[in-house]
């Protein structure tokens, strides 16, 4: 007994000197800066003029492209160790040009993964009023059925049988069986390290391939479901199928 | 060597406090720049359960906040043509319910889609609306502001009208500490004025905490009520908060499923959430469509009107509920004695001058 209670008391001001207060933590730590290319197979997106066709012959245009990434960190691998951004919630927009790239500071290290959630966390779905990237003002959140929509494509489709020949896809759903969180997990070219210093900024070039959200594995067609606005079997299915939308296709380290 | 354990806990809980302390310091201090709001608090009234989250945790109250949310909440500015505040479809003299009205009037000539429900108490709700869809309190006003049958507002729309008025900047100002105006400040001031309407006076709590007594017949109405239908409007919230059929048959114009809409799942046909019987006799017209327009009428409901042929019916009510004419009399009775004329003369609640 009274030794371990001596022991505890000698290492305990050390305890709380390192975890107590994650500020006095003085490790080196450089810029990471993630860039999003959208793109619909391998040609830049533009929004609005140009016209498309997805894998079924149907053609289409998008007039809004946007998505959430969330909880963002790089990885070593194998080791627990990671480089976690804080309050990471972005929303990218291809409507916003600043919106595709954003940076955080990370501890100095190689890192060979990069991985992230498409959506907003179930916490945060269920935690009220937010601010910044996931203000409701953004036009990302369903006020009926609480809860964020994380990704949603806009546009029109001579194939689509809805006034306006509008289409219409706005994924969510956070909970249960109508969860649409897809954690994404990338490697980089080439076996290729993000290298971490300090005063310096390294950044990843990470490209998001529309044309995936309609196929593999699961089929849909302008025709058939042209609208999807609720959490449910359609907002899930187009959820696995953009969930290999993302690819790393550069890495620079300066 | 107790002694000596004990001088050893209180250095480390020092040490703690100091060094926790010293974290803090430099993240939303704002004490220096003036910013000094009177903190409050809700009342847990004796006997109740502590409510299942604390919706003030992440928004302290404070009377700054409660005013602000006050004077959000009487605004008609919230809404597109300046004529749907809030509280148009929640009045306090309905315990802030729509007093009489099967739908609310909203904007452009067009009715709510379903019946408007009372607020208090909200701290214990876990999720709002009678379908359940709304998960937080705080997110609760963007579903009215934006729904082009209530309020047909936009967010960007009201905060732009709130930042020409220099009254609101005061206010947000007051409540948060800087002249920022933004949604998630309206959203949090609006949930701390909803969520302090509370309603624990009426002559059923008198009559719990000793201050008051039943009539006979009332006596007899709590007796029938504890039997018959304290399983899901469970005391003293008189309400479980989870979602049932009761009995109620599909009404072919509105369609509406409730919980379903919400879960996606069959099983969850036609179940709503079970509302609060605290100040029923003010709420009238009941259920979530408001089809039945007196109590009298709901108890009969109950004794002879459920839809028994339902595969999502509430196995409680299977058999429908055996009521004697006389247990009928005394439920109504017992159910006046829930009107809170507290709440309903709370001039705190009324709308600001
Ligand atoms: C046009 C009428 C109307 C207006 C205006 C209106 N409401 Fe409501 N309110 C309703 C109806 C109808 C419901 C039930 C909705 C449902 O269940 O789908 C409701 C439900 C609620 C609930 C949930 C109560 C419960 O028991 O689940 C709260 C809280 C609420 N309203 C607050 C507000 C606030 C705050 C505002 C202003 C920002 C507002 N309402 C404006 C009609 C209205
Ligand atoms: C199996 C659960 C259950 C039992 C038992 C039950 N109720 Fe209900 N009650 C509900 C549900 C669910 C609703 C809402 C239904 C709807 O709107 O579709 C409701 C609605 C009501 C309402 C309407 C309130 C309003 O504001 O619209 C009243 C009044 C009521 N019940 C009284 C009673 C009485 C009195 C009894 C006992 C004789 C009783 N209930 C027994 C589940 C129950």
């Amino acid at each position: 007994m009274k030794p371990s209670i001596k022991y505890f008391l000698l290492i305990y001001p050390a305890f709380l000197l390192s975890g107590g207060c994650q500020k006095s933590i003085t490790s080196q730590t450089g810029t990471v800066r993630l860039t999003f290319r959208n793109t619909v197979k391998t040609n830049p997106m533009v929004l609005g003029t140009t016209s498309y066709t997805n894998p079924f012959g149907e053609t289409y245009k998008i007039t809004k492209f946007k998505y959430y990434i969330s909880n963002v960190r790089l990885g070593l691998s194998g080791l627990p160790t990671t480089a976690i951004e804080k309050e990471s919630y972005h929303l990218v927009d291809q409507g916003l040009p600043g919106s595709l790239s954003f940076s955080f500071e990370a501890v100095e290290n190689s890192f060979i993964t990069l991985s992230f959630l498409i959506g907003v966390d179930s916490t945060r779905n269920v935690s009220g009023a937010q601010t910044g990237a996931l203000d409701p003002l953004n036009d990302m959140f369903w006020t009926w059925n609480s809860g964020y929509i994380m990704a949603k494509m806009e546009g029109t489709s001579p194939q689509s049988n809805q006034v306006g020949n509008k289409i219409e896809y706005h994924i969510g759903g956070f909970s249960g069986a109508n969860n649409v969180l897809r954690q994404i997990g990338l490697t980089f070219p080439g076996s290729k390290f993000v290298e971490i210093r300090k005063g310096k900024t390294s950044e990843i070039i990470i490209e998001a391939d529309f044309d995936k959200w309609w196929q593999t594995p699961a089929d849909v067609k302008i025709a058939d479901l042209p609208v999807c606005t609720t959490p449910g079997v359609l907002s899930k299915k187009i959820a696995d199928n953009y969930s290999d939308m993302f690819k790393v296709t550069d890495v620079v380290n300066n | 060597m107790k002694f000596k354990i004990l001088i050893y806990l209180i250095l480390i809980l020092t040490g703690t406090v100091l060094l926790s302390d010293a974290c803090k310091k430099g993240d939303g201090d704002r004490s220096s720049s003036g910013y000094h709001p009177t903190y409050l608090q809700l009342t847990i009234p004796a006997g109740w359960p502590l409510p299942p989250t604390n919706i003030f945790k992440d928004n302290p109250l404070t009377e700054e906040g409660f005013q602000l949310g006050r004077k959000l909440f009487y605004d008609g500015r919230l809404s597109k043509d300046g004529n749907f505040p809030c509280a148009s479809c929640h009045q306090q003299f309905a315990a802030f319910a729509t007093y009489d009205h099967q739908f609310s009037h909203g904007f452009d000539n067009s009715f709510s889609f379903r019946n408007a429900p009372a607020i208090f108490n909200l701290a214990w709700m876990k999720e709002m609306h009678w379908d359940g869809g709304i998960s937080h309190i705080e997110v609760q006003p963007l579903a009215p502001i934006t729904n082009i049958s209530e309020m047909a507002e936009t967010l960007g729309n009201v905060l732009k009208k709130l930042g020409i008025d220099s009254a609101y900047k005061r206010m947000f100002t007051a409540a948060f500490g800087d002249t920022a105006i933004n949604s998630q400040r309206m959203l949090k001031a609006l949930s701390q004025f909803m969520g302090s309407i509370q309603s624990y006076n009426s002559k059923y709590d008198q009559v719990k905490r000793g201050e008051a007594s039943f009539t006979l017949a009332e006596q007899n109405g709590y007796n029938t009520f504890k039997a018959k239908c304290n399983a899901c409007h469970t005391e003293p919230l008189f309400t479980d908060n989870s979602f049932r059929n009761n009995g109620l048959t599909l009404d072919p114009f509105l369609k509406d499923k409730g919980r379903m809409g919400i879960t996606g799942d069959r099983v969850d046909s036609l179940k709503f959430k079970v509302p609060t019987l605290r100040n029923t006799a003010l709420t009238f017209p009941y259920m979530h469509d408001g089809r039945r327009f007196s109590l009298l009428q709901v108890i009969e409901h109950y004794r002879s009107g459920i839809e028994v042929n339902q595969p999502t019916l509430d196995p409680l009510l299977k058999n429908r509920i055996a009521i004697s004419n006389q247990e009928k009399v005394d439920l109504v009775e017992f159910l006046q004695s829930l009107t809170d004329n507290v709440l309903l003369k709370n001039t705190r609640l009324e709308q600001p001058r």
